[in-house]
């Protein structure tokens, strides 16, 4: 399709400039030029002149839905640039009530994959500056500094976004670019499968590896738009339900009430699995949720229809399992 | 290890008044004459007490130094380790480290006249300091003390005892209550803190005023201050951070590059108007 | 000059004798790749070859998680005990810019009241460093004058040369270590300060970011209220990766885990400015309410408060806030911006 994300970029910036400008939103939420090869920062611009500094590209990770939550107290409108998977956390915030449709406005753009900038910035060294990437379908063509680039989607894509099944918003106000299809992805759940397959012994030692090193940072949970509790248990002054003691135990105990507690809103965005400051492969558990749901309730991934009720936030009289 | 400055010692609970509906005040001894025989507090000074099983936090030591023997800490019930304190008994153990921080400049006090002003339970620990002044051994060398105190009612009034049969009585003392709104059993003084006394319009002239309360207290008592005339020096304060570890490290008390629980609690309203705004 | 040289063949029996003898902690690759100094128990877990650990080396100093003292109530009374296992090892592999960040805490720990759990691994802790050959694109030491090839704070320094590394010792400590490797180490005549020029001149090719405290320092002496705060803050998530990754960061919590009430134990846990309830008092007033107040505090430390203080840099330019924010915030650009700030 040879889409260009400097042109994208362009019209972004003349939609929130347009919103600003007439008053339709009091913020825009977007990106902006990170400070390091291949990487980009959230930005919030509040005049439409600052839409300049706006930039959409394959390094755009953040899921920026998650910053609504900030603004439950206040009175302003916000605009909101989401991609096809932070879309779905707009959906479940809204069914939640977390935030009011009033106040917001959903600028959606079609995201063909998003690039790992840590492997990207591995090729291409720390001190190239990125110019406009082109998308050609198999791969990204970035030109850079140092000359033109060519980056294989299978090899250098998130892997969240090889199994990518909204390329495209599933709600927006203002949609962006043109829609796009991606074709095929990988099949879902193949890393969830091959975990299900270990013995408990076995399964317990790969989380144990990783657990160990939760450094309690809660990055997690803090980037996470299904963490949306007023006060999190786990900020409670008491009773310690999980103690701040950092040790396996209760760091395995945080990981695994956290995962459950977003059971049904979690919609698979990887935020938590990208901000993990060691690794911890964090989507695996939210997928093994993910996979429960779709196997257990035949029910598509949460965020994908803003009238259906939410899976595990409904009740149904004629439930085949007793409601004790 | 047993030199940890976090390790706290021993101490016995062996009196409890109920101040208020929320208000208690605890006496405790240590258990080991030795730890008080060093323990050498000042006045405005506070520690870290302890109930084991639930945690530690700051508390003001309300008794002065003069009460030889023992610590008298009042307690307002607001959070988890002041609940556990209000369930214990005289007989309780506890822990208690300290003392911490600085103290009220009771040496440049000398000579002048004092005017405490304190609302709720910020009396606690101005009671350190007018119980230092008014003790035989130190009352000479301070002239007239002022205690002007309000509670939001009379049942919010702490050291009652202190208010109405004791400090009253002393020579060149005077002790002026208000509460915010009027009661059937009150004949005294109906108002604010501040509005009272800018009734009393005390002159600046050879005057310290003392000042603890809530934060809105705080902020219209040292308006009043200002507009009578009173310099940023001879106003003094004390700061109320939440703290952890009392003696500079844990970091969470810090005002800029100053930590209220080594460096304070007690401060002259200028040196607070030198530090950022964020108490 | 004469040195002393350890070629790379003899490295293997130096480490093999080093863990036979001591206590050794070292940078070792932890699952998903990640750089974290844990006790080496045979030479596999050593890693060598790395740039900088994920995780600074802080935690074997001052621990995430460190018990004061239990506790047993009894009808007889309260009995505290406190832990004395305090083992002494060797850290084999520290960078200069995580030695230089003891110096930073050193103060901190040991003014007025000093803290024994801290002191009691500071001094019995030997440190051999080994140079910096590489640089990531997000260090910065040098803006704060340290240098990676002669770590201040070290005991014994390994600078990589040839098929080798030389051995500087930089303490008395250092010098008995060395002594006792004697055997291993040959004598070699090389010019060692150009050796160290050479290094320092490449690695400052592979700096990116060249900035200036002092011109955002000097903002911030001036001007505590500027919107720059507000609109930098937006975006933080409010998590505790720049504090938990940062070799200079101190604060912690203090708390009591108690599951059986009458026995427990005290704690202290690392705790972050950047957390909601960290300055909230138990009647609910919060000196630092929202991010922008955080963000502001955290900055200012390390780049005013801890200097006034301490005298000493609360910053040490290793970079790791910046490789870990998932947001992006970056030190650097903070200091150019206030920098700029007229």
């Amino acid at each position: 399709m040879n889409q260009s994300f400097n042109s994208l970029t362009e019209e972004l910036r003349s939609v929130a400039q347009e919103l600003l400008r007439e008053g339709k939103v009091n913020m825009f939420i977007g990106f902006g030029q990170g400070t390091l090869t291949a990487r980009t920062t959230p930005l919030f611009i509040s005049k439409p002149d600052a839409a300049a500094a706006l930039t959409w590209s394959p390094f755009c990770s953040n899921n920026l839905a998650g910053y609504l939550l900030d603004y439950r107290e206040t009175n302003e409108t916000i605009g909101v640039l989401v991609k096809g998977c932070d879309s779905r956390s707009i959906i479940r915030l809204l069914q939640d009530n977390q935030f009011p449709r009033s106040r917001l406005v959903v600028i959606g753009i079609p995201c063909a994959g998003l690039l790992d900038s840590e492997k990207v910035t591995l090729e291409l060294g720390p001190q190239t500056e990125i110019g406009d990437v082109t998308d050609e379908d198999d791969n990204f063509l970035v030109s850079t500094t140092t000359g033109q680039h060519r980056f294989a989607k299978k090899d250098y894509l998130l892997p969240k976004c090889l199994e990518c099944i909204d390329s495209n918003p599933v709600i927006c106000d203002h949609f962006t670019g043109k829609k796009i299809n991606i074709g095929e992805v990988n099949e879902r759940f193949v890393e969830i499968k091959s975990l299900e397959a270990l013995s408990p012994q076995e399964r317990s030692r790969y989380w144990d590896g990783y657990f160990q090193n939760c450094l309690r940072c809660y990055a997690c949970r803090n980037v996470c738009p299904a963490c949306n509790c007023r006060e999190c248990i786990f900020d409670q002054a008491g009773p310690d339900w999980v103690s701040k003691r950092n040790n396996l135990s209760e760091n395995t105990a945080f990981q695994i009430i956290r995962a459950l507690h977003v059971a049904g809103r979690c919609v698979d965005c990887g935020e938590c699995d990208r901000v993990c400051p060691v690794n911890i492969p964090l989507r695996h558990l939210n997928q093994k949720v993910l996979k429960d749901i779709d196997e257990l309730f035949d029910a598509p991934m949460p965020g994908t229809d803003l009238e259906q009720q939410p899976v595990l936030g409904h009740y149904c009289a004629d439930d085949p399992d007793e409601f004790k | 290890m047993a030199d940890s400055p976090l390790i706290p010692f021993i101490a016995t609970i062996t009196d409890i008044v109920d101040e208020t509906s929320d208000v208690k005040t605890f006496q405790m001894v240590f258990d080991d004459p030795a730890v008080m025989e060093a323990f050498n507090n000042k006045p405005g000074q506070v520690a870290q007490l302890s109930v084991f099983g639930t945690g530690e936090a700051t508390i003001s030591i309300t008794s002065s130094p003069t009460r030889n023997g023992i610590l008298e800490f009042s307690v307002k019930n607001v959070g988890q380790l002041t609940t556990a304190l209000h369930q214990l008994e005289i007989g309780s153990k506890v822990g208690i480290r300290g003392p911490y921080g600085n103290h009220f400049p009771y040496h440049s006090m000398q000579g002048k006249d004092l005017l405490f002003i304190g609302g709720g339970i910020g009396l606690a620990p101005l009671r350190s300091l007018i119980d230092f002044v008014l003790d035989a051994s130190n009352r000479d060398q301070y002239g007239k003390v002022t205690i002007l105190y309000g509670a939001r009612s009379m049942d919010d009034l702490c050291f009652k005892r202190d208010l109405f049969e004791r400090w009253c009585r002393l020579p060149d003392t005077e002790v002026l209550t208000t509460i915010d709104r009027p009661e059937d059993a009150w004949t005294g003084h109906v108002g604010f803190v501040p509005a009272y006394l800018e009734e009393i319009n005390p002159t600046p002239e050879n005057k310290i005023a003392i000042t603890c309360g809530p934060p809105i207290m705080i902020k219209f008592v040292l308006q009043a201050l200002e507009k009578m005339g009173y310099t940023d020096e001879q106003v003094i304060t004390t700061l109320e951070l939440k703290m952890k570890c009392g003696i500079g490290k844990c970091g969470r008390c810090n005002i800029g590059d100053k930590f209220v629980c080594v460096d304070g609690p007690v401060f002259s309203l200028d040196q607070i108007k030198a530090m950022p705004p964020e108490y | 000059m004469p040195v002393k040289f350890l070629t790379a063949d003899k490295l293997q029996i130096f480490i093999d004798r080093l863990l036979a003898s001591s206590t050794v902690f070292s940078p070792s690759n932890q699952p998903g790749n990640v750089i974290r100094y844990t006790q080496a128990n045979k030479p596999e877990d050593i890693c060598i070859d790395y740039v900088n650990s994920d995780i600074s080396p802080k935690e074997l100093f001052f621990p995430q998680t460190e018990e004061l003292f239990s506790f047993d109530q009894t009808d007889e009374g309260i009995d505290l005990r406190v832990q004395t296992g305090y083992k002494p090892k060797v850290i084999f592999g520290m960078r200069a810019c995580d030695v230089k960040a003891l110096l930073t805490l050193d103060p901190v720990f040991n003014s007025q009241w000093p803290d024994p759990h801290y002191a009691k691994n500071r001094n019995e802790t030997i440190i051999i460093c080994l140079a910096c050959d590489k640089a990531l694109s997000t260090c910065f030491c040098n803006t704060f004058g340290i240098d990676p090839v002669a770590p201040e704070g070290a005991d014994l320094v390994l600078i990589s040369y040839g098929s080798g590394y030389i051995i500087e010792e930089c303490s008395y400590t250092g010098r008995e270590l060395r002594e006792l490797y004697q055997d291993l180490l040959t004598q070699e005549y090389v010019h060692l300060e150009k050796i160290k020029e050479e290094k320092r001149k490449q690695l400052s090719e592979q700096f990116v970011h060249h900035v200036s405290p002092s011109k955002a320092k000097e903002t911030m002496d001036n001007n505590f209220e500027l919107p720059y705060w507000d609109e930098i803050s937006r975006k933080c998530l409010g998590c505790g990766i720049c504090t938990y990754v940062c070799p200079t960061c101190h604060c912690f919590d203090i708390f009591d885990y108690a599951p059986e009430e009458t026995t427990g134990s005290r704690c202290r846990c690392w705790d972050s400015c950047m957390y909601g309830d960290f300055t909230k008092m138990a009647g609910g007033h919060n000196p630092r309410p929202t991010k922008k107040e955080r963000v502001r505090n955290r900055f200012m430390h390390k780049i005013k408060y801890h200097l006034d203080r301490y005298g000493i840099e609360g910053c040490v330019g290793c970079g790791r806030c910046i490789v870990k924010c998932p947001v992006n915030m970056d030190i650097t650009s903070i200091i150019t911006d206030l920098g700029e700030v007229k």
